[in-house]
């Protein structure tokens, strides 16, 4: 079994930018990027705000040819695959293609293809349909286009579980990797909800901020004032691979993952444990597995739904585990800047906390003006300058699902 | 039009492709690398745009552009 395994390249596609230093920039400046949905009609929804990405064609490498037969969401998928490979500096057709995985989470599918076509089959009938929906909406579509164009044939997975999906596509890649059973995984995930049927089901959540007239400062996690969270598109992929295997390639080794728990509350249908027990216990169960302090850790990337029963829950449970050294240590949601990109939100918070590490600068939470609740150590609307060693990073689905990682500065 | 032109003229519109890349006499498959989803596709486009619809095993014979034409010229 394997101790570490290694962060060598990560690949963004979000609001706030298109590859790490675009992104970085202006995830670490605090600038919001939520503004109203253009894409299509939504004045007409309780919420129509969102994270959106205007320009992805301008970064797709992807033919059209193939384009017309892909959910945006496996577009956004493939751009952030061929972005990390790049920054981890990994030329495929010099790896072996049975030793390759790709794990990715997502929630909600390709329902930009699928609402379409469905649209087209009550007009046309079945014959308006698209020979393509059958393979371009389904979850495990973005798995099979990435191994496609790669031509990757290791073992893999898609994994589904609300907006957990990604950071349990990442733990899974991480235990297939210390296994040794792979040299390498794309491990990431891929959302785009911008989209009116995604957006009506978002809506009907009934956790989506209705502040539609303020779209910068509309999501507010861990504010007295907060009012629900602001959907987003995009990707977030990252290159992992053994510390033995990069260190022997020469690659930059950004960070190290040296745990991952995952819990279930059991508690009820679409909200968490009211104390955040299970929360609770996943954190603890990550510390186990990665032989880690409490005291050891100095950062924690908060899920942050900006709905009190989630934000209460989430800091009442990292309390109870750290107790007295809660208030030390810093603790931040970046993306309330670009909003919440569902199954793909556990990849973008783990780049981002990487990339923190990197560059020793915890990105801020942004419109938080009074804390609430109270007793954690808010990085609040600034950047600080924090030398980060060890990170804890959760995210969190419906029904109770609890997602916790760790990982180490190399 | 031209049958075959317009034959041409709807593949190249539909599967994204430069017109210089399909060949007459070239199975569809081996100049372009049409999968079955893509002649499904092409039957679909071809029905439209000629007014038609083409058998299971007319369809069967779709190879070439010049088969295609052969097919559609013995409808009409």
């Amino acid at each position: 079994m394997l101790d570490k395994i290694a962060v060598t390249g990560v690949g963004v596609v979000a609001p706030s930018g298109i590859g790490k230093r675009q992104f970085w920039a202006n995830v670490k400046s605090g600038r919001s990027f939520i503004k109203e949905i253009t894409r299509f009609d939504a004045s007409k929804y309780p919420s129509h705000i969102a994270g959106q990405i205007d320009e992805l064609e301008k970064y797709s490498h992807i033919p059209e040819r193939l384009l017309k037969k892909i959910d945006a969401f496996s577009h956004m998928a493939l751009i952030a695959s061929e972005l990390a490979l790049q920054d981890a500096g990994i030329e495929i057709r010099n790896e072996d293609p049975n030793l390759i995985g790709i794990f990715l989470g997502n929630a909600l599918g390709g329902w930009l293809y699928a609402e379409t076509e469905l649209r087209d089959m009550y007009i046309e009938g079945r014959q308006g349909v698209s020979p393509y929906m059958a393979s371009a909406w389904f979850p495990a579509a973005p798995q099979g286009q990435v191994s496609i164009y790669y031509g990757i044939k290791g073992f893999s997975k898609t994994v589904v579980a609300d907006r957990a999906s990604s950071l349990e596509a990442i733990g899974y890649a991480n235990k297939t990797l210390q296994k040794g059973k792979l040299n390498m995984i794309l491990a990431g995930g891929m959302e785009a909800p911008v989209t009116p049927y995604a957006l009506l089901c978002c809506n009907t959540y009934g956790g989506l901020s209705e502040d539609n007239e303020h779209p910068e400062t509309a999501y507010r996690p861990f504010d007295k004032d907060k009012s629900g969270f602001v959907i987003a598109e995009g990707a977030g992929i990252m290159v992992l691979e053994s510390v033995e295997r990069a260190q022997k390639r020469g690659a930059n080794i950004m960070a190290t993952i040296s745990g991952y728990a995952s819990t279930c509350d059991g508690a009820n249908r679409i909200n968490p444990d009211t104390y955040g027990k299970q929360l609770a216990r996943a954190i603890r169960l990550v510390l186990e597995r990665a032989k880690t302090n409490p005291e050891e850790i100095d950062f924690i990337s908060l899920d942050g739904l900006a709905l009190d029963l989630w934000d209460n829950s989430e800091v009442t449970a990292i309390k109870e585990v750290f107790g007295n050294n809660t208030k030390d240590i810093p603790v931040s949601c970046p993306k309330s800047m670009f909003g919440n990109l569902l199954g793909a939100s556990g990849a973008l918070d783990t780049i981002i906390t990487v990339l923190a590490m990197e560059n020793g600068l915890i990105p801020p939470t942004i419109n938080l003006e009074n804390p609430n609740p109270n007793g954690l150590n808010y990085v609040a609307n600034q950047a600080r300058e924090y030398k980060i060693n060890k990170a804890l990073i959760i995210s969190r689905g419906r029904g109770g699902i609890n997602a916790v990682l760790i990982v180490e500065k190399p | 039009m031209e049958t075959k032109t317009k034959i041409k003229d709807t593949l190249v519109k539909l599967l994204k492709i430069k017109p210089e890349e399909l060949k007459d006499e070239v199975s569809l498959q081996d100049s372009i690398g049409v999968d079955s989803t893509e002649m499904v596709e092409a039957v679909i486009a071809l029905e439209k745009a000629f007014s038609t619809k083409f058998s299971a095993k007319e369809i069967t014979k779709f190879s070439t552009v010049n088969d295609i034409e052969k097919i559609i010229t013995s409808k009409f």
